[in-house]
């Protein structure tokens, strides 16, 4: 399909609505109505956009196993994690530098191997 | 010789004679400035010309603020004071003008490292994100970032930015994200935001560029627009609160101890890695170009278009990093500004021995000085810089840049071969893995020379890193690190997952076979071009 006046449009409604809705955490009386009225452009847009997502037509793209990709996030926000609770655990410089080290290379698993596993798993040059 | 003598004998009279009544002066008075007035050039004088300078800019230019009273002390004091933020206002401008000017330099290395048929795209790429971003900047992503980054002394305050949204978690009080600013109105319609609005907001465009670097020649440009205003408004602006905008990571000296908190001088780590993480994430998402690999999963190599612009670009971007680095002390008077001539020095070591770490590496390991590979060396060496240009000697800066230059070539290998991330300019390398390096630098090699008006991050002191003594900041750049690679890493992932599922984040497979310039952007890039066919293995889309 490649790029459209309907795509063109849609992207329009998204930037009013964000607009729009950006105005309403402004505003005071009027604020709530135009931040809700805002994220429903907003919400509108991309509702568009994904109905007309299907006209591009076929994508070099295998499908990507939703569970695996969320398993590679969880992975890497676990990472994160043990790094902010090892602020609080340990009170050494040390055992903060261990604690570190460890959440990063939790994450690193995530992001460079479970994720680009996940990404890859059926992939078209495999095919 | 004996001329000589006598001159310093006599210079040593003079210092000795006159150094006690300099240090006796009584502090000057409303008589000693009327007579001032009455000794600087008349109307009549200058009417006459100024050929040589010397009589214009004198006493008589200072504005009074009572002309019955004349000019006072007061008067004077506030001139001073005005142009102390007058020359840091000029300075930080001049320096946001020259970042903004970056973009055409990220557009050049792009486009010239992708195929011809795709030129048109990409450059566009790099012409709409600045909109795009700069838009959604505006709107939100200012606000959350330094919407509490009041207390900047270089440009008078910031006074308007007070509103760091903070929470209480293990005894102590973290900023999460600020709210003032928005749109730039209310109180933050103020002359100093302004200023800080434009700088950063330069900043935070380049790290929306690096993204569309590598998901060049197969993003859909509705898709990227979208990804690009949520990135603009959201991802950058959490974590540059984090790190500048007064947020937790600023904290980890002040709460928890940690050398002087998440120290990041010009964003190797707030704009690069934010960047080049960003980047793995949606390129993940978007998957390989079509031919980029083989069935045994061993990589194609897709020659660029047009070197010239690759390294006419890099030019470009190195002359645009002088004001990323030395622009970041927001200033050239006052608090440590002096500092801006041992920022750009370092800034231009690290580029130029990142230069020779790639294109040794390249030289010795594959028998060729590659072009495309020594340019990534000089942006990995800048990129690798900017965190520690603020903290480092040179000596440091040229280590830093030199394992930069070296570490860019195995990452671009290792993102290829290992991971089967195609990355058509290497910027997940570039900017992500040597920014992280930076970043890590920090905390290695801050040598605790450097003095910003006595404190860092609300601690006193200066940055000093492990091989200088303090362990702690190591532990704040690691930490920071994490948040890059756990949190921002994973938010940038879900956005884009999210898009995929409604917008979806790549074009057809006959766009991308036929290039993406006709089908997305309407026009070739070199409509008058005749553009050679392809290989077999780039056309098999099956």
């Amino acid at each position: 399909m490649a790029a459209n006046k309907q795509q063109g449009k849609s992207f329009a409604l998204f930037l009013v609505g964000g607009t729009i809705a950006s105005a309403g955490l402004l505003g005071a009386a009027l604020g709530k109505v135009a931040l809700i009225v805002g994220l429903v452009l907003v919400a509108l847009s991309l509702l568009w956009m994904f109905k007309i997502k299907s006209l591009e037509g076929k994508v070099s793209n295998g499908l990507q196993p939703p569970a695996m990709k969320l398993a590679g996030v969880a992975t890497c926000l676990f990472g994160w994690l043990i790094v902010l609770f090892g602020l609080h655990l340990s009170s050494s410089v040390g055992g903060r530098m261990v604690f570190a080290i460890v959440g990063i290379l939790v994450s690193l698993i995530g992001s460079l191997v479970i994720l680009p596993a996940a990404c890859n798993k059926n992939a078209i040059w495999k095919a | 010789m004996k001329k000589l003598q006598t001159k310093i004998v006599l210079g040593i009279f003079l210092v000795l004679t006159l150094a006690p009544s300099v240090y006796a002066q009584t502090p000057a008075t409303t008589k000693d400035l009327a007579a001032a007035v009455a000794k600087a050039p008349t109307v009549a004088d200058l009417q006459k010309g100024d050929p040589g300078g010397a009589l214009t800019g004198s006493i008589n230019d200072v504005p009074v603020s009572d002309a019955k009273t004349g000019l006072t002390i007061g008067d004077v004091a506030a001139q001073v004071g005005q142009n102390k933020i007058g020359i840091n206002f000029t300075w930080t401008l001049i320096c946001g003008f020259l970042v903004m000017f970056m973009q055409a330099g990220f557009a050049m290395v792009e486009a010239g490292l992708c195929r011809v048929k795709n030129a048109n795209h990409t450059y566009m790429m790099n012409f709409t994100v600045y909109a795009c971003g700069l838009f959604a900047y505006w709107l939100i992503g200012f606000a959350i970032q330094m919407g509490g980054a009041a207390g900047s002394g270089n440009l008078g305050g910031l006074q308007p930015l007070n509103s760091e949204h903070l929470t209480t978690l293990f005894g102590h009080s973290w900023g999460i994200f600020a709210h003032a600013g928005m749109m730039l109105s209310g109180s933050s319609y103020d002359v100093g935001v302004m200023v800080i609005f434009l700088f950063q907001m330069v900043f935070m465009d380049t790290a929306l560029t690096i993204v569309t670097g590598a998901c060049a020649e197969r993003w859909k440009f509705l898709t990227f627009c979208v990804s690009s205003i949520l990135m603009g408004a959201f991802t950058y602006p959490l974590f540059a609160n984090w790190a500048w905008g007064g947020g937790w990571l600023s904290q980890l000296g002040s709460n928890v101890g940690l050398g002087k908190g998440y120290c990041d001088f010009a964003g190797s780590g707030v704009v690069h890695a934010v960047g080049g993480i960003t980047a793995l994430a949606v390129a993940l998402i978007l998957g390989p170009r079509i031919g980029k690999f083989n069935k045994d999963g061993s990589p194609n190599p897709i020659a660029g278009h047009d070197i010239s612009a690759i390294l006419i670009g890099c030019f470009i971007l190195a002359f645009g990093w002088f004001g990323f680095n030395p622009g970041s002390t927001l200033g050239a008077s006052g608090a440590g500004c002096l500092r801006i001539g041992s920022i750009a020095v370092n800034t231009m070591l690290a580029g130029c021995t990142g230069t020779f770490g790639a294109m040794l590496y390249m030289w010795i390991a594959k028998g060729k000085p590659d072009s495309g590979m020594s340019a990534n060396g000089l942006l990995a060496g800048l990129v690798a810089i900017t965190a520690p240009s603020g903290f480092v000697n040179t000596v440091s800066a040229c280590i830093i840049g030199l394992i930069a230059g070296v570490l860019v070539c195995y990452s671009v290998a290792f993102f290829e071969n290992s991971t089967k991330v195609d990355d058509p300019v290497g910027a997940i390398s570039v900017h992500g893995v040597c920014g992280i390096w930076g970043v890590i630098s920090v905390g290695l090699f801050a040598d605790g020379k450097s003095n910003y008006g006595g404190s860092w991050n609300g601690v006193t002191g200066s940055v000093t890193g492990l091989l200088y003594g303090d362990a702690g900041q190591l532990v704040a750049q690691l930490v920071g690190v994490a948040t890059l690679i756990g949190f921002v890493f994973s938010m940038s992932f879900i956005i884009n997952w999210i898009l995929e599922i409604f917008v979806g984040q790549r074009v057809s497979t006959e766009t991308e076979l036929e290039g993406l310039d006709i089908p997305e952007i309407g026009a070739l890039g070199y409509p008058e071009f005749v553009i050679k066919p392809e290989p077999a293995f780039l056309l098999a889309a099956d």
